[in-house]
């Protein structure tokens, strides 16, 4: 749906996007991760046609965004990062706008199903200034999908709202899973997690590390890692811990021990019963896994 | 048809829009005033002026058009709807156009309505109709061409202010080349100035009754070359 090969951008001697490549299926919510200016509204502008790249090539649906740009543009609904409104308008003029002018003949039926969709139905007549910053959202996602694009393209679609929307707007991105290509850029990490079925991390301009939330997990934790509290001392609880085979740090960590084993290793059998030999009581033990953020954080310093 | 789509949208925001109302009402008292005192002038000094309106509007559309125009481009660009706009698939030029219609459509509905005011002359004096049709068809084009010019402006900035204030300049630099070709003595010079105002291509013309082509394709190509500036500013768009 998405295919992306070898994708630069040059403002002038900065070079914005680097030589990025990527695929995308149908069905499949791919999530650009990375922190504030790593290319990834640059990237989505190339790909909506609104700017051309400097170098390689891409394709929408398999229109190429510069020799077929006409086709290209029709197959992508596009959210940018700053909702995009026409204040004076009425919600239901502002979608059927949106809708002819990406060449959809009856419009009438597509819009009711959209705002239906987006649940703008009974606002359909209010001006958009009177809307709030949620619903702007929402009408924002219902002009990107009116005209029914196979792939969509949403740029920071949560920020700015409240917690109670970011969740709808999240639940939203997932829905349109379903039938549409999606991809959708954060800078949070969680939300990639939750949301995306692969995710891109871009660090200036280059797409540093790519896959499945999960896989990235596994790939780029240093090792397994675990919390375990004992009713005993402190220095004795160390010492314990520490003598445990495949044990490489044990860290105090409010009332108990952050343990990190070597990769490979499940030292939570090891742990228990070498606590219950000693003699003392075992009050918590968990898997602390690291979250999307570290690994991310990680990699974006060792790219420095 | 795309250009037909650009085009409803700003008609329609032109009718709902309470600014767009003012500049007619402000239009419209200030044409009435003027109108009712040449008819009272015209009782005792001098025949009243069948171009009396247009001529009117010659003057002051040096600052109703960029009110009208500065909109076009400067709210898309700060509201961010541009972004949309220029990843629609349609062609830049369309775009630009079915603004300028809009706004040229707007204009003209403005001026259908001071038509009023030549019913009423028709009523009580015998009027050259042939010599206000003559400038009512000037003040069309020159209009057209004023409010191209205001939409060019509007292109360069994300500024409603600016835009209007540089477009208001640059008419009033337009009109009063009229005036500047008399700085000179040189009789060639001062025709070339001329040659290129929005004055010099009415005032003795149009107003007088006279329909010439050159008039008609100079406001004819203002409004090309304002409309092609405006189609690269706005492509120009794509490449920062």
């Amino acid at each position: 749906m998405i295919e992306v090969n070898n994708l630069s951008k040059r403002y002038g001697t900065h070079l914005a996007v680097e030589r990025i490549s990527f695929k995308a299926k149908p069905g499949e919510i791919v999530g650009l991760l990375g922190p504030n200016g790593a290319g990834k509204t640059t990237t989505m502008r190339m790909l909506t046609g609104f700017m051309p790249p400097s170098e390689g090539k891409a394709s929408i649906a398999g229109h190429d965004v510069v020799d077929d740009s006409m086709e290209a543009r029709r197959s992508v609904g596009y959210l940018p990062e700053r909702v995009p409104v026409y204040p004076d308008m009425t919600v239901r003029a502002y979608v059927t706008f949106w809708a002819k002018l990406r060449g959809m003949r009856n419009a009438r039926a597509s819009v009711d199903g959209v705002l239906e969709r987006v649940q703008l139905t009974d606002r359909q007549h209010t001006l958009i200034r009177h809307l709030s910053k949620g619903m702007r959202q929402r009408l924002g996602l219902a002009q990107a999908l009116v005209h029914n694009p196979p792939v969509i393209i949403l740029d920071e679609p949560t920020i700015g709202i409240d917690p109670q929307q970011v969740i709808e707007v999240r639940e939203s991105v997932r829905a349109l899973g379903a039938d549409h290509t999606v991809l959708f850029s954060t800078h949070i990490l969680s939300e990639a997690e939750q949301v995306c079925d692969r995710v891109l991390i871009m660090d200036k301009g280059k797409i540093v590390a790519q896959g499945k939330p999960a896989e990235l997990r596994r790939k780029l934790q240093p090792g397994a890692t675990i919390y375990v509290e004992i009713q005993t001392s402190a220095t004795k609880a160390r010492e314990l811990l520490k003598a445990i085979p495949g044990v490489e740090a044990v860290e105090a960590e409010g009332n108990g021990f952050v343990v990190r084993a070597s990769k490979e290793t499940d030292i939570r059998s090891e742990v228990s019963s070498r606590i219950l030999k000693a003699g003392y009581t075992l009050l918590e033990m968990r898997a602390v896994t690291s979250s999307l953020e570290a690994i991310f954080l990680d990699i974006i310093s060792k790219e420095n | 048809m795309p250009t037909l789509i650009v085009f409803r949208r700003e008609v329609g925001q032109y009718l709902t829009s309470p600014f767009a109302y003012l500049i007619a009402a402000a239009v419209l008292v200030l044409t009435g005033v003027l109108f009712n005192r040449d008819l009272v002038v015209s009782m005792t000094v001098k025949p009243a002026d069948p171009a009396l309106v247009p001529s009117v509007l010659s003057f002051t559309m040096i600052f109703f058009a960029p009110l009208l125009t500065m909109r076009l481009f400067a709210e898309e660009r700060r509201e961010g709807t541009l972004e949309l706009l220029l990843t629609a698939p349609v062609s830049d030029s369309s775009i630009v156009i079915g603004k300028f219609l809009g706004a040229w459509f707007y204009y003209s509905l403005l001026l259908a309505l001071t038509l009023l005011y030549q019913l009423v002359l028709i009523s009580i004096t015998q009027t050259d109709l042939g010599h206000t049709m003559s400038a009512y068809i000037g003040i069309w084009l020159y209009g057209g061409a004023t409010l191209a010019v205001g939409m060019l402006f509007s292109s360069l900035t994300e500024n409603q202010i600016i835009a209007a204030f540089l477009s208001m300049v640059a008419l009033m630099l337009l009109w009063l080349g009229d005036q500047a070709g008399d700085l000179t003595s040189n009789i060639d010079v001062a025709r070339l100035v001329r040659g290129i105002s929005l004055q010099g291509h009415y005032s003795t013309s149009f107003a007088a009754g006279l329909l010439r082509a050159e008039d008609v394709a100079f406001f004819g190509s203002v409004i090309v070359v304002a409309l092609f500036v405006t189609i690269r500013i706005v492509e120009s768009n794509r490449w920062r």
